[in-house]
């Protein structure tokens, strides 16, 4: 199979008409789609009218559908703004930092015989325009604005899209499932940081 | 000192961020100009004073220095009567930074994130015109009684710091909607906090909690409530330490159950204090009361039907308890009162 030199993005545009280009096909290269998703480096200018923030806890904000192959979405968060812990619903998932910074802290999948709740695996903070991936071979993941002077907003790449997750209750490693809820201005917060 | 490009006849924001300032002039300004600022960003810069040209702008609502390195703000800010949002993280400032008279601005938004203010300093606590005050990422050990005279405030921002209790008059700020504890080393929460009726939003991970309070159902309005990297009981522990009530408890817990009627004649003021010190037994199935002696009880609560919370309330005797929670280890389903219903505390992040 040939495969396409790709340009690095110069601009959000560029890189969603890229994301288009290598989605078309059905196989996903994931450290191609890390790449270039890495080497977009972020202009605030760009995708500001995504970046809605809410007070309380972390917003998702729909920018593109990716002809039914992939949802990109940017995600804000406050101050203290952290998810659960959650899957991701067989799909990959990429994570890119557009300003500030992450703490993404892995679990792994709980076991029936879970004693003192669930370990960390590992943890690690993302920095601007790093973009980490995740998917549920790997493991479940926590993601987390520690700071209490600095928002962060990152880019999200699903693919295929996903409609419901499962979280996670760190303590006892029970799981419930989370749908994803469609507002008509678009779509509406995952209730991802919403549940235990 | 830098001068700045041709500002817009119409522009009244200006943007003096990331230049490498360590002081500026804006002398060469005509008044009119002057009093067309209405925001002004000198974020990112090595800014180790305020420059005094700002306080000149008599028209500022707005003031960001955030990211340099002042270590006071001088008093000269008193001059800048419209500012309305005053935001300062990462500098060097601590509560003995601020000029005497800075109670009489009338700011609303106060942001110190970031500094080293080890108490909230008492200008701040005679501001009654603050609706959201951040004092995140400091060096505070402890929220003075004084908070309660912040009468309009709707955000506290507390969160990275070393508080270890909360007081009571933290529950009098009846304006507050978003409550910030995270990040700190809060071992429990005052019943009281219950009086928050707007409260939308309560962030308490990473504390040393153990319970919450049973009190916390109360708070109807409450959206947001993040409790995960707390040390919370998930089985019932047994209180084991019960001091069994005094005779004078005894006496006067069969004076207030069995309504005996007694007055000033009968007894000496210190007694008939003490009777209407009465607490009245929480569990709803007991018309008992206590006075002193107490047994604290946790009890599981379902949010939502998911979740299992230990919520902890207070009962006149280890005897006292509901029907269905005589076997508390048991899996049963929950009864009407240990649940909480769907739409009540929709997002509890604890996981």
């Amino acid at each position: 199979m040939e495969h396409t030199e790709l340009i690095k993005p110069e601009t959000l545009e560029d890189l969603i008409q890229t994301l288009h280009k290598i989605f078309e096909s059905d196989s996903v290269n994931v450290e191609e789609v890390q790449n270039i998703m890495e080497s977009y480096e972020s202009k605030p200018h760009e995708w500001m009218k995504y970046a809605k923030f809410d007070q309380y806890r972390y917003t998702r904000n729909l920018v593109n559908e990716g002809n039914g192959k992939f949802n990109l979405m940017i995600l804000c968060w406050g101050e203290g703004h952290g998810s659960s812990i959650h899957d991701h619903t067989d799909s990959h998932c990429f994570l890119k930092l557009l300003q500030g910074q992450l703490k993404e802290t892995l679990f792994d999948w709980p076991d029936r015989k879970l004693q003192g709740g669930m370990q960390q695996k590992s943890q690690r903070v993302l920095l601007e325009n790093q973009c980490a991936y995740i998917n549920d071979s790997i493991g479940l993941h926590r993601v987390e604005n520690v700071s209490h002077t600095e928002t962060a907003v990152s880019l999200h790449l699903y693919s295929p899209p996903f409609q419901t997750c499962q979280t996670f209750d760190q303590r006892t490693g029970h799981h419930n499932t989370l749908t994803l809820t469609r507002a008509l201005s678009g779509l509406k917060g995952f209730n991802i940081g919403a549940v235990l | 000192m830098a001068r700045f490009p041709n500002m817009d006849d119409k522009c009244s924001v200006l943007y003096l961020s990331r230049l490498h300032l360590d002081d500026l002039s804006l002398d060469h300004l005509t008044d009119s100009k002057r009093q067309q600022i209405q925001q002004l960003h000198l974020t990112y810069n090595r800014l180790s004073f305020l420059p005094p040209s700002v306080c000149f702008l008599c028209n500022l609502e707005y003031l960001d220095i955030s990211n340099n390195a002042l270590t006071v703000i001088p008093d000269d800010i008193m001059r800048l009567t419209n500012l309305k949002t005053f935001v300062a993280k990462n500098n060097l400032l601590d509560e003995s930074s601020f000029p005497k008279e800075f109670e009489r601005m009338q700011v609303e938004t106060l942001n110190m994130s970031g500094n080293r203010f080890e108490d909230i300093p008492m200008q701040f606590l005679k501001m009654t015109t603050l609706q959201s005050l951040s004092l995140g990422g400091n060096r505070l050990k402890s929220i003075p009684a004084e908070i309660e005279n912040l009468n309009s405030l709707e955000m506290l921002y507390l969160g990275g710091n070393l508080i270890s209790s909360i007081p009571p008059e933290v529950a009098d700020l009846t304006s507050l909607r978003y409550l910030v504890l995270c990040d700190n080393r809060i071992q429990s929460i005052p019943p009281q906090l219950s009086k928050l009726h707007s409260l939308l939003s309560l962030s308490l991970h990473n504390n040393l909690l153990t319970f919450l309070p049973r009190e916390i159902l109360s708070l109807v309005h409450l959206q947001e409530l993040s409790l995960r990297g707390n040390p919370l009981v998930v089985r019932f522990i047994k209180d084991m330490t019960y001091d069994p009530p005094s005779l004078m408890e005894l006496a006067a817990r069969v004076i207030k159950s069995q309504n005996l009627p007694f007055s000033s004649c009968d007894l000496p003021s210190n007694l008939i204090h003490y009777l209407n010190l009465a607490s009245e037994c929480p569990n709803p199935k007991c018309a008992g009361v206590y006075f002193d002696s107490c047994v604290r009880h946790i009890k599981f609560v379902d949010f939502c039907g998911k979740y299992r919370l230990p919520l902890m309330h207070y009962l006149c005797s280890p005897q006292c308890s509901s029907p269905c929670s005589s076997n508390p280890q048991s899996d049963a389903e929950s009864e009407e009162e240990n649940s909480v219903p769907a739409d009540r505390l929709q997002r509890v992040l604890l996981g």
